[in-house]
C-alpha cells in the first residue's frame, strides 16, 4: 500500500453534515435562565392543569438536591444551566388548526430536512408524522385517519388538554422525576413531544413519526414523548432529529417513557442525528436521554432500535423493565462516533417477571479521535425464574487514535436464569479488505461495505424507510475516516 | 483508638522510607475510608463488616503456635510461615540463588528495593492497599536471581489462630525474579481453631517480572467462615516474561483476591485465572485489571465459580489497551454455577481499548447445573447428590487442570 492510500483518520470535511442550516424565524423565547418562574411561565404559556405545574415544581425542587452523574466515560465542558432557555417556540399567534396555516417557513425547514409534512405529498400514508420544532410540535399529520382506529397520536401539549386522565396515569410511572439528573431536569422544564395511545386491540395502521429539530440558539431542547400500548395492541415508532451547526454546545435532555400492558407490542427506532460538532470537536449537542419501557403485562415485549451517528456527546441507555410474565425485551443499536464524538450507551434488562427474555446485539465503530463505550445492565431478581439474556457487544475500532470500552453488569439472583454476555473489539480484518479491493472496490467503499455488513443484525430491524436513510448516515459518518 | 487506623507504635524500626509509605498509607486511606456500595470498584462486594471497631491489631506470634506447618503441605517445597501475619519460620536450606528475608530487613539492606517499594501500588486509589502501606511491617523480601530455576516451589503460609479478639493483620511481600529466573510460589491461608473465628488478614503482594523471567502464583484462600481476607497482587512484566496466576477461594465471609497486572513490554504474558466455591453467606470477589502498555503482550483470563446457600460471587475483571499497544491479544471468560435461589451472581467484565490492532474478547454466562446431565447419570444409578458433586467437580476442573504443577494440583483438587 503506498502512502496515498493509508487511512487517514480525520475527517477533513467536518462540515459535510447537511442538517447544519438554521431556519430564520421568528421566535419566541424565554430569557435564559432557570427558577420557579421560569417554570411558572412555561407551564402558564402551554395552559397546563394545576396538577402538572405542581409535579413540575416538586421535579425542580428534587432537582436542585442533586449533582450531575460523573460515572460516564465522558469529558466535557460543564454545563450552565443557567445560562440556557428553556422555552423556545416559533412564534405564532394563534394555534395552526391546519397545516395550510403553519408557517411555511417552518414547512420548507422540514422539506429541507425529507420530513414531508404535507399529507399529500406523503407516498399513499405510510407514516404519520409529528414534528417538534425548538420546544413546541408543529405539525402532526394523519390524524383523522389514525382517529378512526382510535389511536391517539399528538402532541404531548395537546394530549395533557385533550386526555388529562390518560396523560396523568402514566406520565412519570415509567420515568419518575427521581430517576436521575437529567430526567429530574426535563420533568421540570419539559416543552413538548409526542403522545401516543393505542387502544385495545388495535394494530397501528401506519409507522408513527416523531420529528426532533433544534433550531434556536442557546436553548436547551426537552421533549418528553409517551407511548401507551394497552392489551393486545402493536405500534411501531419512529423518531428523527437534527440540529443546525452551532459553535457552542447545545443541551438535549429527554425523555420517552413506554408502557407496554399485556399481549402489546412496542417497536421504536431512532436514528440520532444531530450535530456532531465539527472535526476539531468544536460545538454540537450534548444528547443526556432517558429513555425506559415497561412491560407491565404478561407476553408484552418492547423493541428498541437506535442508530446513533449525531451528537457530541451522548449518553443514552434505553431500559427495558420487563415485569409482566414471558414479557420480552430487546435492543439493538449501531453506534458511530468519528472526529471528536464521544457516546456512552447502552441499555438496562430488568428481568421481574417469569421467563421473561432479552436480548442485546449492540455494535460500535470508532473512528477519529472519538470514544466509545458500551455501557449495559443485566439484572435477574429472584422472581425472575426461567429468564433468559443475550448479550453481545461488538466493537471496531478504526485508526489507532479512537478508543472503544465496553463495561458490562451482571447481576443474577435467580438459579434458573441462564445469562450470555460475548463482547469482542477489533479493527477491520485486513484480509477482507484485501480480498474486496481485489475485486477493483475502492477502499472507502470496501470500509462501507464491511461497516454495513458489521451492523446488519442492527439494520436489518429497522423499518424500511428508516433502513435506507441508516445505511446512508452511517456512510456518512464515516466518511474521511478511511483514505 | 479503635477502628482500623490504630495508633500503635510502629516506627520501629526506624527508616525513611518506613515512615514515608506508614504516612503516605495512612493519608490515603484516611481520605478514602472504608469503601461503601458507592465505591465503584467496591460496588457488589460490601465491607461493612469492615467498619467495626472491634479489630484489634496482631502484633505477636500466639502462645500455641502451628509448629508443624510443613507437614500440611504434602509436597516439597520451601516454606515461609506466618502466624496471625507475623513472621514465625523459614526454611533452614535455601539454595543459591533464592534470597528469602523479612522485607523490613531487605529494605535495610538493599537501596533498589526501596525504589521498587510501592511503585505501582496505587495506594491514593486502593483503600485497604492504603492500610496496608500505614502498616508496613510484616512481610519477606524473595528474590529470584537470574537464570535460576528452582527446584521445588516456594509456599507462603499463613496461619489464623483464634483468641477472645478479633485480630487484625497486614502482609506486605515483595517478589522479584531476576532476568530469565523462574520460580512457582503457593500461598496458603489458612486458620487454626474455631471455624467461627473472626479476624481480618489485608494482604499485598507486589511482583516484579525482569525481562523473560516466569512466575507461577498459585493461591489457596480457606479462611475461617467469618474472617475477612482482603488481597491486591500488584505484578509488573517486563519484556517476554510470563506470569501466569491461580487462584481459589474456598473460605472468609468476605474474601477478595484483586489482581493488576502491568504487561510493560513487548512479549509480555499474563494468564489470571481463579476458582471460587462457597455455601453459606460469603461474598467471593475476584477482581482482576489487566493493563496492555505495550505492542504484543498477550492476557487470559478464566474465572470459574460455583456458589451456593446465600453467598454471593463476584467477578470484575478489566482488559486495559494503552494506545498504541496494537498486536496484542486479551480474553476473559467467567462463568457461574448457581445451587440455590438465595445465591447472587454479579459480574462486570470491562474492556477498555485505546487501539485498534488488537483481538479482544470477554464472555460470561450464568446458569444452574443440567438438568439433562442430572438425569442422566441419576437414570444410570448415581444417586442426584452424588452426581450435582459430579458435575461440579467437573465444571470447576475446567480451569483447576490448567494448574501445571502436578503436586500443586493434586494438593488444590483435595479442597473441593
Amino acid at each position: 500500500m503506498n502512502m496515498k492510500n493509508k487511512p487517514q483518520i480525520i475527517d477533513e470535511g467536518g462540515d459535510k453534515y447537511k442538517y447544519g442550516f438554521v431556519t430564520d424565524i421568528e421566535s419566541e423565547t424565554v430569557p435564559s435562565g432557570l427558577n420557579e418562574n421560569v417554570i411558572r411561565l412555561i407551564s402558564t404559556i402551554k395552559e397546563e392543569p394545576e396538577w402538572l405545574l405542581e409535579w413540575r415544581l416538586k421535579a425542580y425542587n428534587f432537582w436542585k438536591t442533586m449533582s450531575e452523574p460523573t460515572w460516564a466515560k465522558l469529558k466535557y465542558d460543564k454545563i450552565d444551566y443557567q445560562g440556557l432557555s428553556y422555552y423556545s417556540a416559533p412564534k405564532q399567534k394563534v394555534a395552526p388548526q391546519s397545516l395550510q396555516e403553519v408557517d411555511p417557513e417552518l414547512l420548507k425547514t422540514y422539506e429541507k430536512l425529507g420530513i414531508p409534512l404535507k399529507e399529500q405529498e406523503v407516498l399513499a400514508g405510510v407514516v404519520a408524522v409529528d414534528a417538534v420544532f425548538d420546544s413546541v410540535s408543529v405539525a402532526t399529520t394523519y390524524r383523522e385517519k389514525l382517529a378512526e382506529k382510535g389511536v391517539i397520536f399528538c402532541s404531548i401539549s395537546e394530549a395533557i388538554k385533550k386526555h388529562p386522565n390518560l396523560v396523568r396515569q402514566y406520565l412519570g410511572s415509567v420515568v419518575p422525576y427521581t430517576d436521575n439528573f437529567f430526567a429530574c431536569l426535563n420533568s421540570a422544564v419539559f416543552t413538548d413531544g409526542s403522545f401516543v395511545y393505542i387502544p385495545k386491540g388495535v394494530k397501528c395502521p401506519m409507522e408513527l413519526s416523531t420529528y426532533f429539530r433544534i433550531n434556536a440558539k442557546n436553548t436547551g431542547q426537552f421533549e418528553r414523548t409517551l407511548i401507551v400500548a394497552d392489551e393486545d395492541s402493536y405500534v411501531s415508532y419512529l423518531e428523527g432529529c437534527t440540529a443546525p451547526q452551532r459553535d457552542e454546545n447545545q443541551l438535549h435532555a429527554a425523555i420517552v417513557e413506554i408502557v407496554v400492558l399485556k399481549d402489546a407490542e412496542v417497536k421504536y427506532s431512532t436514528v440520532q442525528n444531530w450535530y456532531p460538532g465539527d472535526k476539531d470537536g468544536k460545538g454540537g449537542v450534548y444528547n443526556f436521554v432517558t429513555k425506559r419501557a415497561a412491560c407491565r403485562g404478561d407476553n408484552s415485549k418492547i423493541s428498541w432500535t437506535q442508530v446513533e451517528t449525531g451528537s457530541a456527546v451522548t449518553w443514552k441507555y434505553p431500559s427495558c423493565v420487563l415485569q409482566g410474565d414471558n414479557s420480552v425485551g430487546e435492543f439493538y443499536s449501531v453506534a458511530i462516533t468519528n472526529n471528536y464524538q464521544q457516546a456512552d450507551t447502552g441499555t438496562k434488562m430488568l428481568h421481574i417477571g417469569k421467563n421473561t427474555s432479552s436480548k442485546i446485539i449492540s455494535k460500535g465503530i470508532s473512528a477519529g479521535f472519538s470514544n466509545q463505550t458500551y455501557r449495559g445492565l443485566v439484572k435477574v431478581s429472584p422472581s425472575a425464574s426461567g429468564a433468559r439474556n443475550y448479550s453481545q457487544c461488538d466493537s471496531l475500532l478504526i485508526g489507532d487514535t479512537c478508543g472503544s470500552h465496553t463495561v458490562p453488569y451482571i447481576e443474577n439472583r435467580n438459579k434458573s436464569a441462564v445469562l450470555e454476555h460475548e463482547a469482542t473489539t477489533s479493527k477491520i480484518s485486513d484480509e477482507q479488505l484485501f480480498y474486496c479491493r481485489q475485486r477493483g472496490i475502492s477502499e472507502e467503499e470496501a470500509v462501507s461495505l464491511i461497516v454495513n455488513g458489521f451492523c446488519k443484525e442492527v439494520m436489518q430491524q429497522l423499518p424500511m424507510e428508516f433502513a435506507i436513510e441508516a445505511a446512508k448516515l452511517i456512510n456518512i459518518s464515516l466518511e474521511g475516516s478511511v483514505g | 483508638m479503635a477502628g482500623l487506623v490504630q495508633d500503635i507504635d510502629l516506627m520501629q524500626p526506624d527508616l525513611p522510607i518506613l515512615r514515608y509509605w506508614r504516612d503516605r498509607g495512612k493519608k490515603a486511606f484516611e481520605q478514602q475510608g472504608v469503601p461503601t456500595v458507592k465505591t465503584e470498584a467496591w460496588r457488589y462486594t460490601k465491607p461493612r463488616d469492615l467498619n467495626s471497631d472491634d479489630f484489634v491489631l496482631s502484633t505477636s506470634l500466639p502462645i500455641i503456635t502451628c509448629s508443624q506447618q510443613e507437614e500440611q503441605i504434602p509436597f516439597p517445597c520451601y516454606p515461609i510461615i506466618f502466624e496471625n501475619g507475623i513472621f514465625y519460620s523459614q526454611a533452614k536450606e535455601i539454595p543459591s540463588g533464592l534470597k528469602v528475608m523479612p522485607l523490613v530487613d531487605a529494605l535495610f539492606q538493599k537501596i533498589e528495593i526501596q525504589e521498587k517499594l510501592g511503585s505501582n501500588l496505587e495506594v491514593e486509589t486502593h483503600p485497604f492497599a492504603a492500610l496496608n502501606t500505614f502498616y508496613l511491617k510484616q512481610g519477606v523480601y524473595i528474590q529470584v536471581e537470574s537464570n535460576v530455576e528452582l527446584d521445588r516451589p516456594i509456599v507462603l503460609i499463613n496461619h489464623s489462630s483464634v483468641g477472645p479478639e478479633n485480630l487484625f493483620f497486614n502482609l506486605h511481600n515483595v517478589i522479584v525474579l531476576d532476568k530469565g529466573a523462574k520460580a512457582e510460589i503457593v500461598e496458603y491461608y489458612n486458620y487454626n481453631g474455631a471455624l467461627k473465628s473472626r479476624y481480618f488478614a489485608n494482604i499485598v503482594n507486589e511482583i516484579f517480572l525482569a525481562p523473560c523471567a516466569e512466575l507461577q502464583h498459585y493461591k489457596m484462600q480457606n479462611e475461617a467462615f467469618k474472617a475477612n481476607h482482603v488481597a491486591y497482587n500488584c505484578v509488573e512484566v517486563e519484556k517476554e516474561a510470563t506470569y501466569k496466576a491461580f487462584c481459589l477461594q474456598r473460605g472468609a465471609n468476605i474474601g477478595r483476591n484483586e489482581t493488576r497486572v502491568l504487561l510493560k513490554d513487548k512479549g509480555a504474558k499474563t494468564t489470571v485465572n481463579a476458582a471460587y466455591m462457597m455455601n453459606g453467606w460469603a461474598t467471593l470477589d475476584t477482581t482482576t485489571d489487566v493493563e496492555h502498555l505495550s505492542e504484543e503482550t498477550y492476557s487470559s483470563q478464566l474465572i470459574k465459580g460455583v456458589v451456593g446457600g446465600e453467598a454471593r460471587g463476584v467477578f470484575q475483571g478489566k482488559i486495559h489497551i494503552a494506545p498504541h499497544a496494537v498486536k496484542t491479544q486479551g480474553s476473559q471468560l467467567h462463568k457461574a454455577l448457581l445451587l440455590s435461589d438465595t445465591a447472587e451472581i454479579d459480574v462486570k467484565p470491562e474492556l477498555e481499548i485505546f487501539a485498534d490492532d488488537v483481538k479482544c474478547s470477554h464472555g460470561a454466562a450464568s446458569g444452574e447445573l443440567d438438568e439433562e446431565q442430572l438425569f442422566y447419570m441419576q437414570s444410570r444409578g448415581i444417586d442426584r447428590e452424588e452426581a450435582k458433586q459430579i458435575l461440579i467437580d467437573a465444571y470447576l476442573d475446567d480451569v483447576i487442570s490448567q494448574i501445571e504443577n502436578e503436586n500443586v494440583k493434586t494438593w488444590i483438587k483435595s479442597f473441593l
